[in-house]
């Protein structure tokens, strides 16, 4: 009994010291990791408007909470080309995380994972570049679509799903649309011609 | 021994992978470019440095029943630091290398070196002892991952060398492709060795 003791309370206490150097480090790196989150957002952003002015691109907020983005042609941000948004559904080990940019007609103009831990050689299919492509097959399908065609061929859609990868495949299928329809009610609906700003603030 | 032996074997005599056959996972996950594997082999090579010189300093004070528990605490430390520090300064190597930083934690050459080096040996030689077994890992890695990324995209640390001539193996730089050209590695080790005690 003394001897459990005396070894529990070792190991606390080497555990104690690790705990303790690893909130150090956290300390320093937190703020570096952040603003690293911060340019994956960025260039995500950029990747999903790519007829947006990158410098043009705000952030939509309602109660300091994240609705959308507004991408607008030039940096004087007159003319609004596209809206972005941020798809996020559970996947298979994890939340995908996508950003969707979508033109003022509603037609999806680009998209970039920006977060997933799905499974190494099967969902991680999502982001993979087939050798001698340059963008990401499965994410190019979207290019192009209005919310009535989004749908995965499992589930007698057009998109094809990744073998093995049914469930990575659906859950980010899913994420899209739902997200497109909760841009498509703040917005009240896409066609109309949006061109002043009044609709920002 | 000479403390110069004790940096030395890890190149050859003792070395991790061709040797030892430790550490055969990252060898074979991220070997398939040289900037992936310089970036394990360097990570690796810090846990290893760190954690040896760690274990050294309190192997007096371990008891022998939970020394295991407490190499690990200590590894999985080290493992974190890496990680955090990676992805706060290089994201872009902290992302390719994804899954395979936090699992150096398990790395078999890591906790093979606190057992059976680190917790019978001074801080000095431990230190060495570290230092030259994870340059030898660093140098196991990026002999494969030469192979690999040459022959099975035609580049080198992400630069196009072979001519456009050139029609990759794809197969290389898939996992088959890590299995036969790490075998072919060793292989070649065993020969080298054949070949001196028998000459």
């Amino acid at each position: 009994m003394k001897e459990i003791l005396k070894l529990g309370g070792i190991l606390m206490l080497v555990t104690a010291i690790a705990g303790a150097a690893l909130s150090m480090v956290n300390v320093i790196t937190k703020p570096k990791i952040e603003e690293q989150k911060r340019l994956v957002t960025q260039r995500a952003l950029v990747a999903a408007l790519p007829t947006a002015d990158p410098d043009s691109i705000e952030a939509v907020t309602q109660n300091d909470q994240l609705e959308y983005y507004i991408g607008y042609a030039t940096a004087a941000k007159k003319k609004i080309v596209g809206y972005a948004f941020i798809a996020k559904k559970y996947g298979y080990s994890s939340e995908i995380e996508t950003m969707v940019g979508v033109d003022t007609t509603g037609k999806i103009i680009g998209l970039k994972v920006i977060d997933h831990k799905e499974t190494p050689g099967l969902g991680t299919k999502i982001e993979e570049i087939r050798y001698g492509e340059s963008s990401p097959y499965f994410q190019d399908q979207f290019i192009n679509r209005t919310i009535d065609n989004i749908a995965l061929d499992k589930d007698n859609g057009e998109i094809k799903s990744i073998t093995g990868a049914t469930v990575s495949s659906r859950a980010m299928t899913e994420s899209i649309v739902e997200g497109f329809k909760r841009l498509e009610q703040k917005l009240d609906g896409f066609k109309k011609p949006i061109t002043t700003q009044e609709q920002v603030n | 021994m000479p403390i110069s032996n004790e940096f030395f074997k890890g190149f050859y005599k003792e070395n991790p992978v061709f040797k030892l056959a430790l550490g055969l996972c990252p060898t074979l996950a991220v070997s398939n470019s040289l900037q992936n594997a310089v970036g394990m082999g360097a990570a690796a090579t810090f846990v290893l440095l760190c954690s040896n010189v760690i274990v050294s300093l309190i192997r007096k004070g371990v008891p022998k029943k939970i020394r295991i528990p407490i190499y690990i605490v200590i590894i999985a430390t080290f493992v974190t630091i890496v990680d955090l520090v990676m992805a706060g300064f290089a994201p872009d190597l902290h992302k390719s290398l994804g899954i395979f930083v936090p699992l150096i934690v398990v790395n078999c050459v890591i906790l093979g070196r606190a057992e059976a080096f680190a917790g019978k040996n001074s801080v000095a030689y431990s230190f060495i002892d570290g230092l030259g077994m994870g340059i030898g890992f660093t140098f196991a890695l990026s002999a494969v991952a030469v192979v690999r990324e040459l022959l099975g995209s035609g580049k080198l640390w992400g630069f196009p060398i072979m001519g456009s001539g050139f029609e990759p193996v794809l197969l290389l730089i898939l996992p088959p492709g890590a299995f036969l050209t790490l075998g072919l590695f060793v292989g070649l080790f065993n020969w080298l060795d054949n070949k001196r005690t028998t000459a």
